[in-house]
């Protein structure tokens, strides 16, 4: 390996992350369906040619796992001698091509630099489709693409792209945010390649083996500063598609500058909950880095100190069949149970537990002309309380970073109206610091139409830590009643739907925090006097 | 009455450009600023500067004014104890925001702080739909008693803002004369301050407005004091974040709108200098010390920005794209954890300085970079009105070197090539982001330290030639006396782009005419000097973000429709790589930008070249330079004594006042007729 002067590789770093940053904008701007133009719910990313990741557009960090099985598998059964320039990949599948969840389709397109492969531009946007289908294993949840060409040589492959469309429920938007994801790739390409002639085939593959060594370089430095030990959390975790309590276990072993992160959890279940091993990973990627050290940047060498195993057929490691369409659920507590280990060692750099879960209101139906919408929503929470700051309200936590979809644009697309979007009071758990509230989003059917919640924290609460409490669960209600289990529920015209997302754990004793903050709260409503009373002991 | 005079207040100095209108003749005045109250040193520059040409301030005909007021207030939380009204259901929309967090990674990490806390949020029931119709009327009696009860809550300012407020402001207009017969402080509606749909982005616009309302109207009341004090009776204007300057008591309205007052009249001023130079497509490179700004000029024209985020707050009110880097001469260089460098956006700010000002910094910064390359005159600076401390400056970039293991000048040099990679990604975004080539546009170097690092950027993104004007320190006062009176109108309704739009399209264009007409008047603008610049927000149907193309003169009809989507395709060709020429358009905005042309400063021109003699340098220097991995010497010019026709080559340093201008080896530098340094690489 040549060696590369560290700013030469400052400057070749900057210029790709502002490639996948650019790559992203244009995904998000091009594209049609609400949940990628306005909620951003997509991720861009350049890899090498060995189908390592260089790097990644700050999107969503729980997208990284869309990403690290899908070259190397097109690597293994096609091989680099059989890949043509202007051939575009496409592929979503979790068990062939190391996808996560089947909305989240890949589209992946090799880079050229004089006659060969040196990089991959590779996106994905979660399209909002393969809505109101079951989840007992995956042949139920939408079509199962391995990567395969939807381009070959520049060309379209029509037979397949009909083939897909006629298993979507919204093939217009599909057909639109495909073209969009092309557009991203075939940008983030050009620049590439712009690149290449700018500095030249070695020194860019020295930037890019260096930029990695440099990730490995603060990832070490990072867990090094760690007292070395074991430390252990666990952790329930239900949901409304499984609402009876299952417990995660964490290990998490310090040694010297590595980290190991040994799972445990009961055998996969037929609900679409199930990690495959790369869900697994990208959640212990953002948990790790996020706690150690937020400044690294997401590149294959922030891995290669740790090492991550769960059982094998357990719901974080699943095997074929599973159904993994909610695996952000179980994946948001993946990222709770490291931090709650981590926070024995380094208890400066963790919050308290947030919200957790990755609330999922999804609405279909047909138009009057027959064709289907589908309106998917993820709604944020309570932030965890920090070591020094009370947590952040309505935000969406770990392994998810989404936007809403603004009142007027959604009502504008889908027959609902939103009749409050709000805090919920009293929902932040107590603390020195206390923790974010949760959100209240309550929608008004305007036609028929079928609606299905997906949430967890139900009955475990985000908890807090160093005497920290915790934070309020996840509530729903249809016209008033309210529901835990839910499977797909038929909405009439009038019918209202309110749905509560849980509040963050507090962080240090609440008997410690300043009288101003106390009163301020009872100001503002988010706690009242009782509750400040009560908790807090205050008059 | 023939001074028109422009003065730029910013946190160091107030800079005064006085011009001459029958004789052309130009001056400038540079005093130190008055933070506690800006409008005591700019009364003070206008009073010195008055002096040095011997006039009084009634002879005063024009008075253009760009502030930081606006921005400091927002950056500092100064601003008024603010009051919010919403449509019920919806009071803390303002804090939840788009839900995101502020950083994908960072726990610890702030949302920019709430302006309204919850307990000033107040809820009425009122609900227009999404197609204008009324479901719920609004409760005027409980809207009464929530503005009563904000007044008694000691609150200076109220924003109101309902849901679809842009489609149909009925409730809005109603809301607002409600709560001024219960309140007499400043009120700001969302359909007056930024009319568009995305309901957050409109709330955060409205209600920053009345944040800053009552700060801007105590500031504008006394600086309109003291200069009618001081006899001057020419109407004072302020520039705005679009370029274009608006009257005080429409600045006192909209405050809002001169969140970007500083920078967006460098801007101004880079256009013209670059239009009588002679290019056309340019971007400005304004370095200060914290920070740099960036904008780029296809045609001369600099594009507005879109959903304009300042300080982390939405504003979604006319602004340039104006893009800010935290790269300036007071960032700060360090090595992290990974042993890589970093520089900024941490920054030693004017207090403590980079470690050269000798007044405790002991952090190597940009400037103690410069100052050992000694690119940068290692003893002094402002014409020597300040002094350096060489030597500290080695010791910072020393400690540096050491900790990165490499020489003491590869160490500042390397500073030197991070900044320019930051200042690169920040042209970038301008430029590539937005679907220009930054290799087709030459580079406008001002600020301070624009014109010392404009070449090492310039090669960094293989920019061809820079233009750097005569007095880059003080561009933004000059800036001042080159702009028109401008003011921005939108109608937002979303028309599918068909013909059968054209009359739809017509009454949303004969709106924003009687609009304009309205303001033309007030601002007393004759009508020789009025025009009306007609754009167009356009998108794919089921697509959500638009792009601006300009929208045809004459009334809307067939061709001029066909036309208008052809130019769309164009512009999404470009911008995104593809077009649907089968798919529908919408029309989602039409904006009219009024602008009322004022006589402007002319820039000095010389007639007859100097011709064979070339100037003498006013001494040498050794800079070290990459190029060479040692010291060379270096001859040093005067910028005061380069004239019209001289050629210099690289390498080579011009020094003045308040700017160093560095010109590498394989450079050359021209003087033009304008009196600015062409530099290219020859």
């Amino acid at each position: 390996m040549s060696a590369i002067d560290p700013i030469s590789v400052e400057v070749i770093g900057s210029a790709l992350n502002s490639i996948a940053e650019e790559m992203g904008e244009a995904l998000v701007r091009a594209s049609y369906s609400t949940n990628i133009k306005e909620r951003r719910d997509c991720s861009t990313a350049l890899f090498d040619k060995d189908g390592l990741t260089i790097c990644q557009a700050e999107h969503i960090p729980m997208h990284l796992g869309s990403f690290i099985g899908f070259i190397p598998y097109i690597l293994d059964k096609i091989g680099t001698g059989g890949i043509r320039r202007g051939d575009v990949f496409i592929g979503n599948d979790a068990y062939a091509g190391g996808g996560t969840h089947l909305p989240d389709i890949v589209l992946a397109e090799p880079i050229f630099f004089e006659s060969e492969i040196v990089a991959w531009a590779i996106n994905t946007a979660h399209h909002a489709d393969f809505a109101d289908r079951g989840h007992a294993h995956i042949f139920q949840e939408g079509l199962r693409i391995p990567p395969v060409r939807l381009y070959r040589e520049g060309k379209v492959q029509d037979d397949l792209r009909e083939l897909l469309l006629l298993n979507c429920q919204v093939p217009r938007e599909r057909l639109s945010d495909i073209n969009a994801q092309l557009a991203a790739n075939r940008l983030g390409s050009g620049r590439v390649i712009d690149l290449f002639g700018k500095f030249g085939r070695e020194k860019l593959f020295s930037a890019w083996r260096a930029l990695q060594d440099y990730s490995e370089r603060k990832m070490r430095a990072g867990i090094a500063a760690i007292s070395d030990g074991i430390y252990r959390f666990e952790d329930p975790f239900e949901s409304n598609q499984h609402p009876d309590s299952m417990l995660f276990k964490v290990a998490v072993r310090i040694e010297g500058d590595s980290m190991s992160l040994e799972f445990d959890a009961p055998a996969q279940v037929r609900a679409g909950l199930n990690l495959v091993y790369t869900s697994l990973l990208s959640a212990c990627y953002y948990a790790v880095k996020s706690a150690v050290d937020p400044t690294i940047l997401p590149n294959a060498g922030l891995a290669r100190p740790l090492k991550i195993t769960a059982p094998l057929g357990s719901i974080l490691n699943c095997v074929h069949p599973a159904a993994v369409d909610g695996r952000i659920a179980a994946c948001q507590r993946v990222a709770d149970l490291v931090h709650g280990a981590l926070a024995q060692a380094i208890p400066d750099q963790v919050a308290a537990a947030g919200n957790g879960c990755c609330t999922g209101a999804i609405f279909n139906g047909e138009q009057i002309n027959g064709d289907s919408w589908v309106y998917l929503e993820t709604i944020g929470g309570g932030g965890g309380a920090r070591p020094r700051a009370d947590g952040m309200s309505g935000i969406q936590v770990h392994l998810t970073n989404t936007s809403n979809l603004p009142v007027e644009a959604m009502e504008r697309e889908y027959p609902l109206t939103l009749l409050r979007y709000e805090l919920v009071d009293g929902s932040a758990g107590p603390g020195t610091f206390r923790g974010g509230m949760g959100i209240r989003r309550v929608y008004r059917a305007e036609r028929a139409c079928r609606f299905i919640v997906e949430g967890s924290r139900l009955r475990s609460r985000p908890w807090g830590l160093a005497g920290g409490l915790e934070g309020a669960g996840a509530k729903f209600s249809l016209d008033d009643h309210p529901f835990e289990c839910s499977g797909t529920r038929d909405l009439r015209p009038g019918q209202i739907v309110v749905i509560e997302t849980p509040g963050g754990g507090g962080y240090g004793p609440p008997s410690s925090r300043p009288e101003g903050m106390i009163s301020a709260d009872v100001a503002d409503g988010r706690i009242d006097k009782e509750f400040a009373r009560r908790i807090y002991a205050k008059e | 009455m023939a001074w028109r005079v422009g003065v730029d207040s910013g946190g160091t100095f107030t800079d005064v450009c006085l011009y001459h209108e029958e004789s052309g003749r130009f001056e400038q005045w540079k005093v130190p600023s008055t933070p506690e109250d800006p409008s005591l040193g700019i009364a003070t520059s206008v009073a010195e500067g008055l002096a040095k040409v011997g006039a009084a301030a009634d002879e005063i005909s024009y008075f253009g004014h760009g502030t930081t007021v606006a921005t400091n207030s927002l950056i500092e939380l100064r601003g008024a104890k603010t009051g919010l009204i919403t449509t019920g259901g919806f009071r803390d929309l303002l804090e939840i925001g788009r839900q995101m967090r502020p950083s994908l990674y960072d726990m610890m990490a702030e949302k920019p702080p709430v302006l309204v806390p919850r307990r000033l949020r107040r809820e009425v029931p009122e609900r227009i739909r999404f197609d204008g119709a009324v479901e719920t009327p609004l409760d005027l009696k409980r809207l009464r008693d929530e503005a009563a009860r904000l007044a008694d809550d000691g609150i200076e300012a109220v924003a109101i803002c309902f849901l679809y407020g842009y489609l149909d402001p009925r409730h809005e207009k109603a809301a607002k004369e409600v709560v001024q017969e219960e309140f007499a402080g400043f009120v700001s509606t969302s359909h007056e301050i930024a009319p568009e749909f995305r309901e957050f982005e409109r709330l955060s616009a409205t209600v920053v407005n009345a944040f800053l309302g009552p700060v801007m109207k105590r500031y504008i009341e006394r600086l309109s004091e003291r200069l009618r004090a001081a006899g001057m009776s020419a109407a004072p204007h302020m520039t705005q974040s679009n370029g274009g300057v608006i009257g005080f008591e429409t600045a006192a309205r909209l405050p809002v709108r001169t969140l970007l007052s500083g920078p967006s009249t460098g801007v101004v001023a880079a256009q013209e200098i670059a239009r009588k130079a002679g290019f056309e497509n340019v971007m400005t490179f304004d370095m200060g010390g914290t920070s740099s700004d960036v904008a780029l000029l296809e045609n001369l024209e600099c594009k507005r920005s879109k959903d304009s985020v300042v300080h982390g707050y939405p504003i979604k009110t006319p602004m340039l794209d104006i893009h800010t880097v935290g790269a300036g001469g007071g960032s700060i260089a360090a090595m992290d954890s990974g042993g890589l460098l970093k520089v900024g956006p941490r920054s030693a700010g004017a207090v403590p300085g980079p470690a050269c000002y000798g007044m405790g910094g002991i952090e190597a910064t940009v400037t103690d970079a410069n100052v050992v390359l000694q690119t940068l005159n290692p003893s002094q600076l402002l014409s020597g009105r300040m002094k350096l401390r060489r030597d500290l400056a080695h010791d910072a970039v020393d400690r540096l070197s050491r900790e990165l293991g490499l020489g003491l000048c590869e160490t500042a040099q390397g500073i030197i090539s991070v900044a320019t990679a930051n200042m690169a990604k920040a042209l970038r975004v301008v430029s590539v982001e937005r679907g220009f080539d930054p290799r087709e546009h030459a580079l406008v170097a001002f600020g301070g330290g624009g014109p010392l690092h404009a070449a090492r950027l310039a090669k960094e993104l293989e920019i061809e030639k820079i233009v750097v004007p005569p007095t880059p320190g003080s561009l933004c006062a000059l800036g001042l006396l080159l702009t028109d009176l401008k003011a921005d109108f939108t109608a937002s309704r979303i028309v599918p782009l068909d013909y059968d739009a054209a009359p739809v399209i017509e009454d949303m264009l004969q709106h924003l005419i009687r609009q304009a007409g309205n303001w033309f008047e007030n601002e007393s603008i004759p009508l020789e000097g009025r025009s009306l610049l007609r754009a167009s927000d356009l998108r794919y149907a089921g697509q959500n973000y638009e792009l601006q193309v300009p929208f045809p003169p004459g009334p809307p009809n067939a061709r001029s429709i066909d036309g208008l989507k052809r130019k769309f395709e164009e512009a999404h060709r470009r911008q995104f790589g593809f077009a649907s020429p089968d798919d529908a358009v919408e029309l989602v905005a039409l904006r009219l930008e009024a602008v009322g042309t004022v006589s402007k400063a002319a820039l000095r021109r010389s007639e007859t070249a100097a011709c064979g003699i070339d100037p003498a340098p006013i001494g040498e220097r050794d800079v070290w330079m990459p190029e060479f991995s040692e010291r060379v010497p270096c001859p040093v010019f005067d910028r005061g004594d380069l004239e019209y026709g001289h050629l210099l080559k690289g390498p080579a340093i011009v020094e003045q006042m308040d700017t160093t201008t560095l010109i590498l080896p394989d450079m050359r530098a021209a003087v033009d007729r304008f009196e600015n340094l062409i530099m290219d690489f020859g």
